[in-house]
């Protein structure tokens, strides 16, 4: 067999490896959720002022919140396997529909973060381990325990008060500019610009813990034998490091990214409040207080997803980066 | 003869009143604050504030009101009330066309309030519950038939309160499942664009709108920000020039006044009148005393709490009623709410009821609930604890989620003492009633009678209040409602909540309407 089909069949086994996880996950979420008191129609009345029983029993049985918890599972998941994920009662809008709209931001930021995090992590802490307990490491390991023990919040809000107030170089939050609505480039550079802050904001967090891996990790690899062998044919520093080390001591900050992509979706819900930026955490956020359990339920399918596709992505890479690693 | 008297002195005032278009630069791109975000804006099937903040300025009422309570004339030119009250005739404005191009006429007022304010709208089935028919006999003459005298109904004619829809958009649907409801077609000054969920509302200029010369304005565009400290950020920056019901914290906005850009105003909410107060439960619990209640008022120092909690703004409630009744005589100031607490007085009180302290001081536990809605209320409630503490009533806090607190306390009635507030609105009638009536007493409805108070005598006065045209009497009548409230204080009052416009001041004409941030903007303009 070759390589190729190798992973294609790996690749379909896992896939359909993951069906009945994720319909594990929406079941016991359906159920986790529907534990809470109160229901999307109180969040409504309540926010309306006064409504009548009648009234709200009405909007009930338009929901189908009328139905007995079981009767609505299937209901959800019998749609879902039609790839319906529902109706948003709260937004009058299909699920589906309202996920896709954010789900464009969150990418966006997602993938900004951990190209950002990931690569400056890398480089970090690659720079701390060649350059062992001298200032340079001393400086980088200060740099990422400051990074990594500060509250998000208190990162972004500081640095809204710096570059937006006090320089006036950059907006304070949104992702537009909503006085001037650009078309084409223009709103792409737009954008960019509104994307700075945030996408900083909440790498540094991670910055600070791809270092400290990155660094662990080619100390650990720089004491094993294969290293010495190198060393005793005659190989360069820097060839050692960038060939042998550095694929090696990758392995350990791919997987852990790997497992962070699901996690920011969820873990941005601060970077989005504080920079108003239209993501799914945040929506996902007020959805819970608002008792909205289809948006919910269909966010947190989306999440599930997302972490089973990336850790098999992840599977794979390994066989780039470390050829003894097979899929089977 | 009278009735014709009446009629040409309605029609005169009006007249005095009526629009002048205010001179102001044309053009821009107003940015507010929105905060949170709407549900959605059908603002005909939901009060809920956001959706006030937006919608008046695409839908418009039959009338406005200005800070004085006069009546604007807005798509009603004027109206004849007969001498018994029963009869309403409103004279439609001509040449007003919906967004959609269509013709606005007396069957679009018709059916929105027939069909659409009395059926689904919140409030709408008691502001015109006395509306028995509407006749049109022309396309600008809707005629309101009345079972009985509404004087209270004449306040209920804003953009935010009665908005008037387009009968040929909901006629044979589902009124509060429609597309209407995120499409809106009105006849306002502004057009809907787009609402880009998490982000932003925007809505432009309506080049047709019947009054010649506005709006001023280009845009206005209702931000989203969910965190306080990136709104009065961006306050700062200029990047948003208007906030309202306190989307700027207080704490920030005492700053912020300090800068010469930005101003802050209490205006604009006279309309709505909202009142701080604690909710007893008087059925079941520590709390089912009368004496044990008026004791508890007498303790608390409401200028204490509107002075370090609410930093100054604010006025201790003296009634049951808010003090903005007094326009309309209908405010007396009543015994049991001192300004400042009076905790000597109120240990007094409780032994004089007979509730001894035990060998810890104590003469009642409770537990107090407390509206989930911000950081302020929590500190109201811990500041309450403390000074209960002092008449040996022993508080526990208890802080629960929107839907777990409604739920508590109007669908199970499961609390002791409950910390709200109410909007009062512009009429007790509207705003008041629904606090202490029995027909008031629904379980499973939110902001109503949750204390269970009953008392026969108080449902009749009520009843003489809400019908009663002539002005004396109906000032009477709800002089002998707060007397009776002031003894038994199923609920106590507070304080009135003064709520806050943070404002960029080259942002000018927008504070003229009572309705405040629920207005139309449509004489808004910027000055740079």
């Amino acid at each position: 067999m070759t390589q190729s089909t190798k992973i294609i069949r790996y690749v379909s086994r896992r896939v359909f490896q993951g069906v009945p996880i994720i319909i594990a996950i929406i079941v016991i979420n359906f159920f986790l959720l529907n534990l809470a008191e109160g229901d999307a129609v109180d969040v409504l009345a309540g926010e309306a002022g006064s409504a009548t029983p009648e009234y709200m029993a009405q909007l009930r049985a338009k929901f189908g919140l009328d139905q007995p918890l079981p009767v609505q599972l299937l209901v959800y998941l019998k749609n879902v396997l039609a790839l319906d994920l529902g109706y948003s009662f709260r937004h009058d809008m299909p699920v589906s529909d309202l996920i896709f709209d954010r789900f464009f931001a969150t990418g966006l930021l997602m993938t900004c973060t951990i190209l950002l995090a990931v690569g400056f992590g890398v480089l970090l802490g690659l720079l701390a381990a060649m350059q062992l307990n001298t200032w340079k490491d001393a400086v980088i390991t200060v740099f990422a325990l400051i990074t990594y023990a500060t509250p998000l919040f208190w990162v972004g809000l500081m640095m809204i008060v710096v570059f937006s107030l006090k320089l006036g170089w950059l907006p304070t939050s949104g992702m537009e500019n909503v006085a001037a609505f650009y078309e084409g480039w223009d709103r792409a550079k737009d954008i960019a610009v509104h994307l700075i802050l945030p996408t900083i904001t909440l790498s540094l967090f991670y910055l600070a813990l791809y270092t400290r891996m990155m660094r662990a990790s080619m100390l650990e690899q720089y004491g094993q034998d294969y290293v010495v062998t190198a060393r005793a044919k005659g190989l360069t520093e820097r060839r050692i490091t960038f060939v042998h080390v550095l694929r090696n001591a990758l392995l350990p900050v791919v997987t852990m990214a790997g497992v962070q992509v699901g996690a920011l979706i969820g873990g941005s819900v601060i970077v989005e409040s504080v920079f108003a930026w239209p993501g799914l955490g945040m929506l996902a956020f007020e959805s819970l207080f608002a008792r909205d359990l289809n948006l919910l339920l269909g966010i947190f399918m989306l999440s599930s997803i997302l972490v089973i596709v990336v850790n098999l992505i992840v599977d794979i890479i390994y066989c780039f980066l470390d050829p003894r690693i097979e899929v089977s | 003869m009278n009735r014709l008297l009446k009629s040409c002195l309605v029609a005169a005032t009006l007249a005095l009143s009526n629009v002048s278009a205010h001179a102001g630069k044309d053009g821009g791109t107003l940015s507010f604050l929105v905060q949170p975000e709407p549900p959605t804006l059908a603002s005909y099937v939901s009060t809920s504030g956001p959706i006030g903040l937006v919608m008046p300025k695409v839908y418009e009422g039959l009338f406005d009101y200005d800070n004085d309570g006069k009546m604007i004339p807005i798509l009603a030119e004027s109206y004849e009330m007969s001498a018994d009250g029963k009869t309403v005739t409103f004279n439609l404005r001509k040449g007003v066309k919906w967004h959609d191009g269509k013709p606005f006429t007396s069957a679009d007022v018709q059916f929105t309030v027939m069909d659409v304010l009395k059926k689904v709208h919140p409030r709408g089935p008691n502001s015109f519950r006395e509306v028995s028919a509407i006749e049109t006999p022309d396309a600008h003459t809707a005629i309101f038939k009345l079972n009985k005298p509404a004087p209270y109904m004449m306040r209920s004619f804003s953009a935010y309160e009665s908005p008037m829809v387009p009968k040929h958009l909901l006629e044979g649907q589902d009124v509060k499942s429609a597309p209407l409801a995120n499409n809106p077609v009105g006849t306002g000054p502004f057009k809907f664009v787009e609402w880009k969920k998490g982000q932003y509302i925007r809505l432009d200029k309506n080049e047709d709108y019947w009054l010649e010369g506005l709006p001023h304005l280009d845009r206005i565009v209702g931000r989203f920000i969910p965190d306080a400290s990136t709104r009065t950020a961006a306050m700062e920056n200029g990047e948003v020039l208007y906030a309202a019901y306190n989307a700027i914290p207080n704490i920030d906005a005492v700053r912020l006044k300090d800068r010469d850009d930005i101003d802050v105003t209490t205006d604009g909410y006279s309309m709505i009148n909202p009142m701080a107060l604690i909710e007893f439960n008087t059925k079941e619990g520590p709390f089912v005393d009368p004496a044990v209640r008026r004791a508890i008022s007498t303790a608390i120092d409401r200028r204490f709490m509107i002075d370090t909690i609410f930093f100054g703004y604010g006025k201790p409630a003296t009634s049951a009623l808010s003090s903005n009744f007094k326009a309309t005589n209908l405010h007396a100031t009543m015994p049991n709410y001192p300004e400042r607490g009076d905790v000597a007085k109120a240990n007094a009180m409780l032994d004089a009821a007979g509730f001894k302290k035990n060998s810890d001081g104590v003469r009642l536990n409770g537990v107090l609930d407390i509206i989930p809605y911000g950081e302020d209320w929590r500190r109201a409630g811990e500041y309450l604890k403390q000074v209960m503490g002092d008449i040996g009533i022993n508080l526990e806090l208890r802080y629960e989620d929107v839907p777990t607190w409604l739920k508590r306390v109007y669908h199970r009635y499961d609390f002791q003492m409950n910390v709200n507030y109410f909007y009062q609105l512009p009429d007790p009638v509207l705003g008041v009633h629904r606090h202490y009536g029995t027909d008031q007493i629904r379980k499973g409805t939110h902001f109503v009678n949750s204390s269970r108070y009953s008392n026969p005598t108080l449902d009749a006065l009520l009843d003489s209040g809400a019908g009663e045209p002539d002005a004396a009497k109906r000032t009477a009548a709800y002089n002998e409602i707060q007397q009776i409230l002031a003894n038994d204080m199923p609920v106590v009052n507070l304080f009135e909540l003064e709520f806050l416009v943070v404002y960029n001041n080259k942002l000018k004409g927008a504070y003229d309407s009572a309705m405040g941030a629920y207005g139309s903007f449509r004489e808004a303009y910027l000055d740079d």
